[in-house]
């Protein structure tokens, strides 16, 4: 069976439609799965048929869950000195992490609107496919790693606040746990970007989508950026990855800042 | 006019200095694209390709996800990136898992571009400390495309050359002059 065989009748069978995504990286995901399920495409389409477990294993293989805490520090502190400041409390504002896997982009953020004491002002929702990193991105605890340590040092540094680690985080040896007063704040929700047409209850302020649509082909690049700008008020802000761009005919509908993307007013 | 579609460059520790060098010696109407994939060090994630770009005539460019591969440029391998190039000749980039603890990984860069050019490609590899890159070495040479080790004497660490040596055959092995030479050739 080939490669886009199998997607097509993954698909099918499970409604996660991976069709559309980069082939390249894709392929090589699906050549390692075979390999360490020992099952060729047949074999892994049978038993994801009858085993829940396996699908969602397979699910989350194919994607990728990588993440860590304030990837991009420059990133972060571009977005507290530009746009966090000046943003009113008196109305709720509204977040969206789209792929926000195990969270740690979600708990980056919360850590920055805490510190301008946002947190009662906020409503961040934040979605992924893979429903296994959601309940770790609930929990808030992690493999500790000292990257984390050092991009939370290096974006207070930059931004001349003196804030300790251990106000975020309690540490007991590998185990990095998120405190509770941030962790109770998201709301996590499994969502399909993919094959889902209204995934999204009301308009957002903000959306994160940073390194989520490298994995897609410039098909449904187009496709969940047109969704996922309907789901943006006006001059409502865009975060993407930091080697992403809007794709092809959407650039229009955006005004560049950096890294950030401001949704002009649609003009007919 | 050479029948090759792009050069695919690998290397880790010690080919800073030697791509800088390199690059120098690349001469300016150089058409094809280039695309490089070397490990960086933690800590010093960016200015690299500014550095680069002293030295090179060539335009040095950390591509975005999807931009085009287009001739006579210099692509490099963004920071914490995987680079892949698809058959249609774009990049896609990916965070995923580090492969020798290392993103970007040169195996999956080099591998790719072995999909996509076959044996309209060339793929080096320079001086480094760990073997990523041996089995994307592998996979161009499977395909057909020219492949070239840098004679591990030459190298500053000299596990990458060896560890490509020791899975798969080059076209050639030679000393860095003989690699900017072969380039300047095509």
């Amino acid at each position: 069976m080939e490669f886009k065989a199998f997607l097509d009748e993954f698909k099918n069978q499970t409604g996660f439609d991976f069709c559309d995504y980069s082939d390249e990286s894709l392929n090589r995901r699906l050549i390692k799965i075979q390999k360490e399920t020992s099952l060729d495409y047949e074999g892994i389409l049978s038993r994801v048929a009858v085993d829940e477990k396996f699908k969602q294993k397979i699910v989350e293989d194919i994607t990728v869950n990588t993440t860590e805490l304030f990837r991009d520090p420059d990133v972060w502190v571009g977005l507290y000195k530009k746009l966090y400041c000046s943003i009113p409390r008196n109305v709720t504002t509204a977040f969206w992490h789209i792929g926000c896997s195990i969270g740690l982009e979600v708990y980056s953020n919360l850590i920055l609107l805490n510190e301008l004491n946002m947190l009662d002002s906020v409503r961040v929702m934040a979605t992924d496919l893979n429903s296994s990193v959601l309940e770790t991105a609930k929990a808030g605890v992690y493999v500790y790693n000292k990257q984390f340590e050092d991009n939370f040092n290096k974006v207070f540094m930059e931004l001349g606040k003196n804030v300790r680690f251990d106000k975020y985080f309690d540490r007991d040896k590998d185990t990095l746990k998120v405190k509770p007063f941030l962790t109770a704040v998201p709301k996590f929700k499994q969502q399909n970007l993919v094959s889902e047409d209204a995934p999204f209850p009301f308009k957002t302020d903000f959306v994160f989508l940073r390194n989520v649509m490298i994995y897609f082909n410039n098909k449904l690049q187009v496709k969940i950026m047109k969704m996922v700008y309907d789901k943006m008020y006006d001059g409502a802000y865009l975060i993407l990855g930091k080697q992403e761009r809007l794709p092809l005919n959407m650039s229009g509908r955006f005004e560049a800042i950096a890294n950030l993307y401001r949704k002009n007013a649609l003009n007919l | 006019m050479s029948d090759y579609k792009a050069v695919v460059i690998g290397g880790s520790a010690g080919s800073f200095s030697l791509m800088l060098k390199m690059l120098a010696g690349i001469k300016s109407d150089f058409k094809l694209p280039i695309i490089l994939c070397m490990h960086r060090l933690k800590h010093v994630r960016s200015g690299i390709a500014e550095s680069m770009q002293i030295k090179s005539k060539l335009p040095i460019i950390e591509p975005m996800d999807k931009q085009r591969i287009e001739p006579g440029a210099v692509y490099l391998a963004p920071a914490n990136y995987h680079m892949f190039i698809e058959l249609d000749g774009t990049v896609s980039l990916s965070t995923e898992e580090m492969n020798f603890f290392c993103r970007p990984s040169i195996d999956y860069t080099l591998s790719s571009c072995a999909a996509a050019y076959r044996e309209k490609l060339v793929g080096i590899i320079l001086t480094g400390a760990n073997a990523d890159g041996a089995k994307g070495l592998k996979d161009i040479a499977d395909k057909k495309g020219y492949t070239i080790v840098q004679d591990p004497a030459t190298a500053e660490v000299d596990t990458m050359p060896k560890s490509a040596l020791a899975v798969m055959t080059p076209n050639e092995v030679l000393k860095p002059e003989g690699i900017i030479a072969f380039l300047n050739n095509l």
